[in-house]
């Protein structure tokens, strides 16, 4: 009975032991299983044949996310019909709401075909070339490659937190932008050296999980210069970035897409700090290299049902 | 010291009125707004031009949740008579032990299964019986058969433990009657036993229904998410919990209280489901 009670106690001291490590290096072990992940199915799908005349899987974001916006609206799989726009992407997409699962998807799956931010691109999946332009930051910053979107962030109106006015100041220097810019992502043009007043206090910032990745970076790199700051990163979605900037649970709003109407009707201000580009992907199998805007358009509006029918 | 007690038992009382008038307070509003017709019996769920229709989400719930049921309850009620009948007591132990562990896996954890295992079989067999000509198109494996078979094995738990207490609480008198008049272990089985466990087996059931319907995580990677009519059982689906959590993160103003109106018909569907498990046992207990 002794003995009983005494592993349920180890074991229960070791479970807790676990949680208070995982609390302080979460990222680094979230990371290592998603990589682990990617290596598994990668060694499964190598060895078969790719066959064009396979059914292409359409795998598309949720209603209403920052992604998706940008894509179809960029690929004309957006039609106007009067003032409506109506969003033409096909019933028979794949739709999901989260980076990985598309990720997943894309890498598990031959004939699938979907998009992610250039920024959450890895190895698992290939980034088809758009037009004969390859998905890479120098061709967003060209004009090359035209597939991308803004990356906002939003405060109140009279915001009065001078450590978040700060970091702001920060992220639009040339010290901050060159965080974006290591990071994938493209950097605004004409910016000035980084001028701190190295204000103490503690500010939060939450919003899009597209922006969180580059905002990470970015708060790492200001609190080097300012280690008096404490900066509060929370990942949840572009609306609740917005809502909570609006009633000041949020000093720092982050929306990975452009703010709505009745969201700067509320007292919000946007600012660009980034563009990030959009890559189509399909699984490393495939044997397609390069599309053309027009052949992604009739693949996403369900024009195109096989492979044979996309490429000739 | 009788107040401490009166207050937690308040707490879960309190808690299930706010999440009533808090569902109520924002999906009643929208469903006018929308038009309540409109809302339940559209087709259609286009929330950037605001149409908003929840029938294939409905619909789309009701078939996964009887697809799970078809494949979950024949192998929950076998595995219960089998633990509680044929059962020598060395595998009982490991037995019990692996299905309680099933109801504790956390359901991402379901899903990601069903993401990396069961899509790609499914998938192989969409392809095959496409090059065999028996179906036009092939499907993804992203499917209502996929999310169908993952949400079969996380009810089996649900099933097993009900089926099994209510097998058990049979008078033993039964069995032996049965015996002795001259039937077979499996004929006084399932003539005499299952009959008499009846209402205990179909609360198991309504809760394993209880237990799909609501379930969303593991769905969500598995089904596909199409908002459309469905489609066949080798296409993707969506259902109403998904389309809550899927969209969520995004939605603004009417597109939001919309989804909060989803929550609504899944609320009722929930209540409907609590109100027969309550009638079912009311029932048990007349008897």
């Amino acid at each position: 009975m002794k003995m009983k009670k005494l592993i349920a106690a180890l074991s229960m001291v070791s479970m807790l032991a676990v949680a208070v490590t995982g609390c302080g290096s979460s990222k680094d072990t979230s990371a290592d299983a998603s990589s682990d992940a990617n290596a598994d199915t990668k060694t499964e799908q190598s060895g078969s044949e790719w066959d064009s005349s396979n059914d292409i899987t359409i795998v598309s974001r949720e209603d209403g996310s920052g992604t998706r916006g940008a894509f179809i609206e960029l690929f004309g799989i957006e039609e106007k019909n009067g003032d409506e726009k109506i969003d033409m992407t096909t019933e028979e997409a794949q739709i999901t709401n989260s980076t990985s699962v598309m990720l997943t998807t894309v890498a598990d799956n031959e004939y699938a075909i979907g998009y992610v931010s250039l920024g959450s691109l890895d190895d698992s999946v290939k980034a088809v070339k758009i037009d004969g332009a390859e998905a890479t930051a120098e061709n967003v910053k060209s004009g090359t490659y035209k597939v991308s979107r803004p990356f906002n962030i939003a405060v109140k109106e009279g915001l009065d937190n001078e450590v978040a006015k700060d970091f702001i100041n920060f992220i639009m220097s040339e010290e901050g932008q060159s965080v974006v810019e290591e990071n994938h992502y493209i950097a605004i043009d004409d910016v000035k050296p980084f001028e701190g007043t190295s204000p103490s206090g503690k500010a939060v910032i939450g919003g899009s999980s597209s922006v969180s990745p580059v905002m990470e970076k970015l708060i790492e790199a200001y609190n080097k210069l300012n280690p008096g700051a404490e900066l509060e990163l929370q990942t949840t979605d572009s609306t609740t970035g917005m809502t909570s900037a609006v009633d000041g649970s949020y000093d720092i709003g982050m929306a990975s897409r452009e703010l709505k109407d009745t969201e700067l009707s509320e007292g919000l201000q946007a600012t660009v700090i980034a563009t990030d580009g959009i890559a189509v992907i399909m699984n490393k199998n495939s044997s397609v290299d390069n599309l053309s805007s027009e052949q992604v358009k009739s693949i996403y509006t369900g024009e195109a049902l096989t492979w044979d029918e996309v490429i000739e | 010291m009788q107040g401490v007690f009166f207050i937690a038992a308040c707490a879960s009382v309190l808690a299930v009125a706010l999440i009533c008038i808090f569902l109520f307070a924002n999906g009643i509003p929208a469903m006018k707004e929308i038009g309540f017709l409109k809302f339940i019996s559209g087709e259609k769920w286009r929330p950037n031009n605001d149409i908003y229709g929840v029938l294939p989400m409905i619909v789309g719930s009701i078939y996964v949740t009887a697809g799970a049921i078809i494949i979950g309850v024949p192998i929950g009620i076998l595995t219960s008579v089998f633990m509680a009948m044929y059962c020598p007591k060395r595998i009982y132990k490991p037995l019990k032990a692996a299905t309680e562990l099933l109801a504790g896996i956390p359901s991402v954890v379901y899903g990601f299964f069903g993401l990396v295992v069961l899509v790609p079989w499914v998938r192989e067999l969409g392809i095959t019986l496409k090059q065999l000509g028996i179906t036009r198109t092939s499907g993804d494996g992203n499917s209502m058969l996929t999310a169908s078979i993952l949400l079969g094995m996380m009810i089996l738990p649900t099933i097993i433990g009900v089926t099994e207490s209510a097998i058990r609480s049979v008078p033993p008198q039964y069995y032996e009657g049965a015996l002795a008049l001259g039937a077979t272990h499996e004929r006084s089985i399932f003539r005499v036993i299952i009959p008499a466990a009846k209402s205990g087996v179909i609360a198991g059931i309504v809760l394993g229904i209880g237990r799909a319907i609501g379930e969303t995580m593991a769905v969500i990677m598995v089904a596909g998410n199409q908002a459309r009519m469905p489609a066949g059982i080798l296409k993707g689906i969506r259902t109403l919990t998904a389309n809550i959590v899927m969209e969520m993160g995004y939605a603004t103003d009417l597109h939001r209280e919309a989804l909060i109106a989803t929550g609504v018909v899944l609320f009722v569907f929930i209540l409907i489901i609590n109100f027969s498990v309550a009638l079912l046992n009311r029932r048990t207990e007349r008897e």
